[in-house]
Parts: structure tokens; C-alpha cells; sequence
């Protein structure tokens, strides 16, 4: 056994080491790789926790972008069918009204010429009726007088210029 | 503005160079005379807290005091310093873990997260979680044994007992107990392991006797093959070589980790005593990476060996295993 004691082995140092070391084992594993660990896992479950969430706004705001995009598309097709309802509608009832205008416009032209016509048809009647008048009355005169050609003449100018101005009237 | 003039060398006007100068070579100068070759050489007499006297070598750690019949020698101290230095920086760190860490919380979790990365790389994700407290516990305890025993002052205090002057503490890994001790724990580590995972047929490596005795009950039954016999006895052979090197494995353990760091304790005595002052802190530099160096190989070894023992049955992983064991030897040297 010299030789061992020589380079110092001794039992009961030895002992004492490797209960020195397995103190450390054991405080170091409460005060550092138990802690150490928690932290880590707990870190990297956050990592792993935020990295999901944020996949999850991506597809969400992604789906969102989608659902926006069709909403406007839909909108838009909308708006562009009713625009073209209304230039449609607004069509129709310009030519209805120009329809309507026409019609009211060619009653209104067949009734005035109809009163145009009437009215025509009365002047002739009454022109006639004023004519055979005056020549009854032309007549009277003459026969009332029997003048000579003189008097003729002017009882004639009379009885035209009476006219006329019956005419006139 | 002008060009901003280049002063002096290295960041420092000459006149602080030439002054750091001087007395950067006086201080080696007065090494160099007050080392033993300078005395050899030139004999000046210097007041005697200058001169080094000639450093005594144990190989054995002086007892200090004695414990109910355990004899506490100084690398048991010095172990304990450790221990108390681990703990408490641990503490104080652990203490108020936050998840976005400071400084130190960053230095610590760097260190320990790549010990536990590299536990992982070896021995796979869920032996290597299993595996980090031992491994991680023998890489600080040596390394830490290393590193604080180079700080100043550390084998310079003396304490008078048993009629004479010993060091109150002396680097824990330069005493064979201490390498010795750790070897064991990391053996008991290692077989611990290799019983649990696999069975108690984890022992047929060392005593596999099975092939033998059938062969032997062969000959009764009359079917005498001399190959089974044979090939029998080299199975026991193997098993006797895989206890040698489960031996050799502890002993070497054991003597790597001793050698090297009482060679770097001799180292720093030698370099005080033959060129004081001067030389010093290169050996310091060195003894910081052999101390590192040191306990990865001694960390990682048991961690090689531990995963080996968890996989022994399997050829592939073995023979990876044995490389990775050959490169962790390689950086070692």
C-alpha cells in the first residue's frame, strides 16, 4: 500500500470527494438545470406559441384579404348591374315620354287643323250668306230706284264698299 | 476640421509607451535576476520577499484539519470553495429568472445551453435532457477547479498544522481523490444507466459465459463441435477485455485529469521559480485552456460512455459512438 499512500489515495478523502460532488449534484440541480430547464422549455414554448399565433393572424388576415376582395368584387358587379338598370330604366322612359310627347303633338295637330277646318268652313258660310245678302239687298235697291246708268254705277260702289267693310268687320 | 493625428503606438502617446516600456523590461530584467538562473549567473543579492524560494512538490494533499476521523487535506477545501463559488452564482442568477435574460443570466444560459446542446448531439434528444445534470455538474466542477485555483492568492495562503506550513488550498484536481472520486461517479453513472435501460442483460458484455456452457452441455449430449467450444471461450476472453477496458477507461479517467492539472500547478511553480514575474502569465493563459479542455474531455468521455452503455446492443450507433469517442480523446491531447 506504500505506493498508493505515496500519490495520496486515501479512503477517507475519497469518500469525502464524491459526497462532495453529489452535494453539487444535487444543489446544482435545484438552483441551476432545474430552473434553467423551465426557463428554456417555457421560452421555447413561447417561441413556439407566438410563432403559431402568428401563422394563425397570417392565415386569418390572409382569409380576411380574401372575403374582402369577393365582398368588393360582389359590390362592384353590383353597382355595375344597377348602373346599367338605370341607364336601362332611364331609357325606357325617355322614349315612353318622347312616345307620349309625339302622340299628345299629333293629337294636338289633328285637332287644330280639324278647328282650323271648321273654322274655314264657317268664314265660307258666313261670307255666303253676307254675299246673298248684299246682292238681295243690291237688288232691292235697284229695283227701288230704277236710276240711270249713273246712278247704277254708284249705287253699286255702294253697296261694294258697304261690303267691304261688312267684310271687314 | 484637420485629419486627426496618429498618436504613438497602440492607442498611447510615446512618452506613456516608452515609460510602460521600461517598466514592462524592468520587471523582466528583475525577473530574470532574481530567477535561479539569474542567481546562478550573477549572484545580486535581493531583499528576500523577491527571491522565489525552491517549490516543494506533494504529489499527496497535506492534511489541514481532521473530521471525526476524516482527514480534511486542502483540494477538499478548495473543492468545497468551488461548490460554495457554483452554488451561490447559481443561486444569485436562478434566483429572478426572467425570459428576456440579462447579462450574466445570458452568460450562464450560453454555457449551460451549450453543455445541454452538446448532451443532445450525442446522446439523442430525450437521453440527452437525462444525461445533462451529471454531465453538465462534472464539466463545471473541473473546470471550476481549474479556473479558481489559478486566481491569485489561492495557493498562496498558509496555515500551520501539524507542526508545519501547508497552502489552506490547493487546486481539488490536483489530488488523485478528487479525479478519482469524480471517475466513480461517472462510472457509477455509466453502469447505472446501462442496467436501467437494458436489463440486467446489460452484464453479458462482461460475463458472457452462455455460448460456453452450451457447448459444454453439448459434448453430454453427444454432439462434440470443437468451433462452439472455441468460438465459447473467446466470448469469456471478450468479456474479460471488456472488463480491462472498463478498468482502463477509470484509471485513465483518473491519471489524464490528475496529470494534467498537477502539470500545470508544477508548471506555474516551475516558471516562478526559474523566470518570476515574467513568464507567469503565458502559463496562466494555457492553464485556463488545459483546465477547459480538461473537463469537456472529462464530460464528454462520460457522456460517450453513458450513451454507449443506453445503446450497447446496437453495432451502428456503437461505432459512431467510438469515433465520436476517438475525436473527443483527439481534442483532449
Amino acid at each position: 500500500m506504500g505506493g498508493i499512500s505515496e500519490l495520496g489515495i486515501n479512503w477517507g478523502v475519497l469518500v469525502t470527494q464524491v459526497v462532495t460532488f453529489v452535494i453539487l449534484l444535487v444543489l446544482l440541480r435545484v438552483f441551476a438545470y432545474k430552473p434553467l430547464m423551465r426557463m428554456m422549455d417555457e421560452r421555447s414554448k413561447r417561441v413556439k406559441d407566438s410563432v403559431e399565433q402568428a401563422e394563425a393572424v397570417k392565415e386569418q388576415s390572409a382569409k380576411a384579404e380574401e372575403e374582402l376582395k369577393k365582398q368588393l368584387e360582389q359590390a362592384s358587379r353590383e353597382g355595375q348591374e344597377r348602373i346599367t338598370r338605370a341607364v336601362k330604366a332611364g331609357e325606357e322612359v325617355k322614349q315612353k315620354a318622347e312616345e307620349e310627347a309625339k302622340r299628345e303633338t299629333e293629337k294636338l295637330i289633328v285637332k287644330a287643323r280639324s278647328e282650323i277646318r271648321q273654322e274655314r268652313d264657317a268664314a265660307i258660310t258666313e261670307v255666303r250668306r253676307e254675299f246673298a245678302d248684299l246682292t238681295v239687298l243690291a237688288a232691292g235697291k235697284v229695283i227701288e230706284k230704277s236710276l240711270d246708268k249713273e246712278e247704277h254705277r254708284e249705287l253699286i260702289d255702294k253697296v261694294l264698299e258697304e261690303s267691304s267693310t261688312l267684310k271687314k268687320e | 476640421m484637420a485629419e486627426p493625428k496618429k498618436r504613438g503606438l497602440l492607442g498611447c502617446s510615446f512618452p506613456v509607451l516608452i515609460v510602460v516600456a521600461v517598466i514592462v523590461l524592468a520587471i523582466v530584467v528583475i525577473g530574470f535576476l532574481s530567477g535561479s538562473i539569474g542567481q546562478a549567473m550573477f549572484h545580486i543579492d535581493f531583499p528576500s520577499w523577491l527571491v522565489v524560494e525552491k517549490p516543494a512538490i506533494h504529489l499527496a494533499a497535506p492534511e489541514i484539519f481532521n473530521v471525526f476521523g476524516i482527514p480534511i487535506t486542502n483540494t477538499i477545501l478548495a473543492g468545497w470553495v468551488t461548490v460554495i463559488f457554483l452554488v451561490l452564482f447559481s443561486w444569485l442568477i436562478t434566483r429572478r429568472m426572467k425570459l428576456v435574460p440579462g447579462r450574466l443570466q445570458s452568460v450562464f444560459e450560453f454555457l449551460l445551453g451549450w453543455i445541454y446542446n452538446f448532451c443532445e448531439s450525442v446522446a439523442g434528444r430525450e437521453n440527452g435532457r437525462k444525461f445533462f445534470p451529471v454531465v453538465c455538474t462534472i464539466f463545471l466542477f473541473v473546470a471550476f477547479n481549474a479556473w479558481l485555483s489559478l486566481i491569485p492568492g489561492f495557493g498562496s495562503i498558509l496555515i500551520n498544522s501539524h507542526g508545519s506550513e501547508h497552502e489552506l488550498l490547493r487546486g481539488a484536481n490536483t489530488d488523485l481523490n478528487t479525479t478519482l472520486a469524480v471517475a466513480f461517479v461517472s462510472f457509477v453513472f455509466v453502469v447505472y444507466n446501462g442496467l436501467k435501460s437494458i436489463g440486467i442483460s446489460w452484464l453479458k458484455q462482461y460475463f458472457n459465459f452462455g455460448p460456453l456452457f452450451r457447448s459444454i452441455g453439448g459434448i453430454f449430449k453427444g454432439k462434440l463441435n470443437f468451433m462452439d467450444i472455441f468460438s465459447g471461450i473467446v466470448n469469456v476472453a471478450v468479456g474479460l477485455l471488456e472488463w480491462l477496458s472498463l478498468f482502463i477507461r477509470n484509471v485513465s479517467f483518473t491519471f489524464r485529469l490528475f496529470g494534467n492539472m498537477t502539470a500545470g500547478e508544477i508548471l506555474v511553480l516551475i516558471a516562478a521559480f526559474i523566470f518570476p514575474l515574467a513568464v507567469n502569465w503565458v502559463v496562466y493563459i494555457l492553464e485556463l485552456f488545459v483546465g477547459f479542455i480538461q473537463a469537456l474531455v472529462f464530460a464528454g468521455l462520460t457522456l460517450v460512455f453513458v450513451t454507449m452503455a443506453v445503446s450497447s446492443h446496437e453495432a451502428e450507433s456503437h461505432k459512431d459512438l467510438k469515433n465520436s469517442e476517438k475525436e473527443v480523446l483527439k481534442e483532449g491531447i
